[in-house]
């Protein structure tokens, strides 16, 4: 996925990225409402991790704009602010979750998750596509009873697949959803993760189709 | 030692209002006052009375002695012996008020009536009114002071007629002294009306109720004493406010950093491979934990004593519970000490419960209990979440039975049922605070209601304020 962190105090704001990164999503850190604002303007992001006291501003207020501009994008609120009033007001703004300062990086990868799916029309955590069983939170792939070994790109590819089961992803697409701002991506680099997903999912669930993406077929 | 504070205060209150009940000293010291200056007009009405009653009384017997004197001139001069003394027989029985004797200037009785008794009579024969200690007398001379009438009257009648003139006016005084004092009761209540509304507003409010008290319809003589006391009221308002507020921004500052320190060191865990250096790493993050929840209780145990626990706007007290409720088991998905946590939650048909307690006041304390509920539950065993169509929230988790000494002591900070969990030993007592500050009645059960075992809380919310009891001023 290609998440938007928008975080002002660098310590966390570095280990967060660092965290999800690692499991395979493209992260945009911004310090500012100002900055946060430009990066949604350029890329549509698929989760935004907000703080809610940024130095420019109120974190609700950026929030309120982006409802307001239509998107729908998946919002999760990260602050220090842990009264139940405060959680009011972030979910009547629009979030979709709130998660209150310190937090377990284990639960921030979990709500995440959780949001993602709930996006994707599919709370369930647990996917079934053609003989492949996929398991969203514990980032596991199954094909009859055996387990598959995904690395961290490789499952996000995959990842990007299930969120638009049966829609045509093209590599642009799928760029965005892996790489970050300022990421070196090499011109082939979507051809070769596709390809190694082939070889350990099996060649017939992924379809190429010519000069356009890519479609994950379901059955 | 706030409670007890409280409790002694509460106490001088009601010994003082026991003692000094404005209503209680208006009616009976107006009922005695009216009684005695009744009383006091009565005797004076009854002394004057005496005064002309006497004087017409000795008219009367001026007048008869005038009256008979002629007669019995007449009769005397008419006799053959006029030496003989003659008593006059009466026309038909009856008892003489006035008798009399007429004598001759040497005091021989001449003349007498049928009830005169000689011995009762002046031995000198006087003129004019004179009184001995049984009768008042009239005597008067006729015929050249040659005979002498004196008339005579029992003084015992004229008191008997004093008294029943006093009692005719004492017999509804008596019918009016008990009208006059339910009258004055009523009065007197119907007149503090406001001021019995302005204590019972007082006397109803939690420690925590901080807003204005109505002062619609306070006498002159109490309005600027219950306006001060509204002002004093907001400037405390405005004072805990500001220390909520320093709370709650000590409260972030503090947790940011804890955030960054568990977030570097969740993150070097995962780098550093297994051994001496990832323990360490593992321990700091335990300690940081500890210090994160320590920091956490001891600012919420600030908040709940800090007052400012009641709010101005009523909010639903069942949205908020199922809010912190999805919120708990959302936190249990991935934190590996509650995973496998079921919340069972019971709520009322009519889904909705009014309070004005402060939303993050309420939230406080269904947190603490969860976590009470959770900590001290039997793993894979559901907590027992209920929320009454009266305001009554329990929170039940399985549990052996907890002793009834243990149990008692459960809501003093520091002290802990089951120390095999880690815990502060606060949340119960953070629990207490704002159960007290709210005016809601918590109670411990072991083992819960209708079980042989676990362990329940109850909070009884107060119901809903009535807006009239709470307008500003």
């Amino acid at each position: 996925m290609r998440i938007l962190l928008v975080e002002d105090t660098e310590g966390l704001g570095e280990v967060i990225r660092e965290q999800i990164t690692d499991e395979g999503h493209a992260v945009d850190w911004v310090l500012t409402i100002a900055h946060a604002d430009v990066s949604l303007r350029s890329v549509d992001y698929d989760l935004i991790l907000l703080d809610l006291m940024l130095p420019d501003g109120n974190g609700l207020d950026l929030l309120t704009k982006i409802r307001h501009s239509g998107k729908t994008t998946p919002v999760i609120i990260l602050t220090a602010r842990d009264q139940i009033s405060d959680r009011i007001k972030g979910l009547n703004a629009g979030a979709d979750d709130y998660l209150v300062k310190p937090f377990d990086l284990s639960e921030l990868s979990a709500r995440i998750a959780a949001v993602s799916r709930r996006y994707a029309g599919n709370p369930n955590p647990i996917v079934n596509i053609g003989a492949l069983g996929i398991d969203l939170t514990k980032h596991l792939v199954y094909r009859d009873g055996a387990t598959i070994n995904l690395t961290a790109r490789e499952w996000a590819l995959l990842e990007a697949f299930i969120q638009r089961p049966g829609t045509l992803l093209s590599k642009a697409q799928l760029e965005d959803h892996l790489y970050a701002f300022g990421s070196e991506i090499e011109s082939n680099t979507i051809e070769v993760y596709v390809s190694r997903l082939r070889k350990k999912l099996g060649s017939d669930q992924l379809e190429t189709v010519r000069g356009q993406g890519y479609r994950m077929k379901l059955l | 030692m706030k409670l007890l504070k409280g409790r002694v205060l509460k106490g001088r209150v009601q010994k003082s209002r026991a003692s000094t009940s404005l209503q209680k000293k208006l009616s009976i010291s107006l009922t005695l006052g009216m009684t005695f200056l009744w009383m006091l007009a009565l005797l004076v009405a009854v002394f004057v009375s005496q005064i002309k009653l006497n004087d017409l009384f000795d008219s009367a017997l001026a007048e008869t002695a005038q009256r008979i004197m002629p007669l019995a001139v007449v009769e005397i001069l008419n006799r053959e012996d006029i030496t003989q003394p003659q008593n006059i027989m009466s026309f038909a029985a009856h008892d003489e008020q006035l008798v009399y004797l007429v004598r001759d200037s040497l005091g021989k009785i001449l003349l007498q009536s049928h009830n005169a008794e000689p011995t009762d009579f002046n031995q000198t024969l006087l003129e004019g009114f004179s009184s001995s200690t049984t009768h008042r007398f009239y005597g008067a001379w006729a015929v050249q002071n040659s005979l002498h009438i004196e008339v005579a009257e029992l003084l015992i009648d004229r008191k008997e007629a004093i008294i029943e003139l006093a009692l005719s006016f004492l017999w509804p005084l008596l019918l009016l002294v008990p009208l006059c004092l339910l009258g004055t009761w009523i009065l007197v209540r119907y007149s503090l009306r406001y001021i019995i509304a302005y204590r019972k507003a007082i006397e109803s409010r939690g420690s925590g109720d901080l807003s204005p008290i109505n002062v619609n319809g306070l006498p002159t003589e109490i309005l600027a004493t219950a306006e001060s006391v509204n002002n004093l009221l907001e400037r405390l308002r405005r004072a805990l406010e500001a220390e909520r507020s320093f709370t709650a921004n000590s409260a972030h500052e503090l947790r940011t950093p804890i955030a960054i320190a568990l977030a570097q060191i969740q993150r070097l865990q995962q780098e550093v491979p297994t051994g001496k250096a990832r323990e360490r790493a593992i321990n700091v993050e335990s300690s940081l934990r500890k210090l994160s929840d320590l920091s956490e209780k001891l600012m919420q145990l600030a908040k709940a004593e800090g007052g400012g626990l009641l709010s101005t706007e009523q909010h639903d007290l069942i949205s908020l519970l199922k809010l912190i409720v999805d919120d708990r088991k959302r936190s249990s998905v991935t934190c590996n000490a509650t995973s496998g946590l079921v919340i069972d939650m019971t709520l009322p048909k009519s889904g909705v419960f009014m309070s004005t307690i402060d939303p993050d006041a309420f939230a406080i304390l269904v947190q603490n209990l969860l976590d009470n509920a959770i900590k001290h539950g039997r793993k894979n065993q559901p907590v027992v979440v209920g929320f009454s169509e009266q305001g009554e929230l329990s929170i039940v988790n399985a549990a052996e039975v907890v002793p009834e000494e243990p149990l008692k002591q459960l809501r003093r900070r520091f002290v802990r049922a089951n120390t095999s969990v880690q815990g502060s030993g606060l949340g119960l007592a953070i629990a207490d605070a704002i159960a007290t500050g709210i005016g809601a009645s918590m109670t411990f059960n072991s083992p819960a209601s209708g079980r042989k075992e676990g362990f329940e809380v109850k909070v009884s919310f107060p119901l809903m304020i009535k807006p009239n009891d709470k307008v500003a001023k």
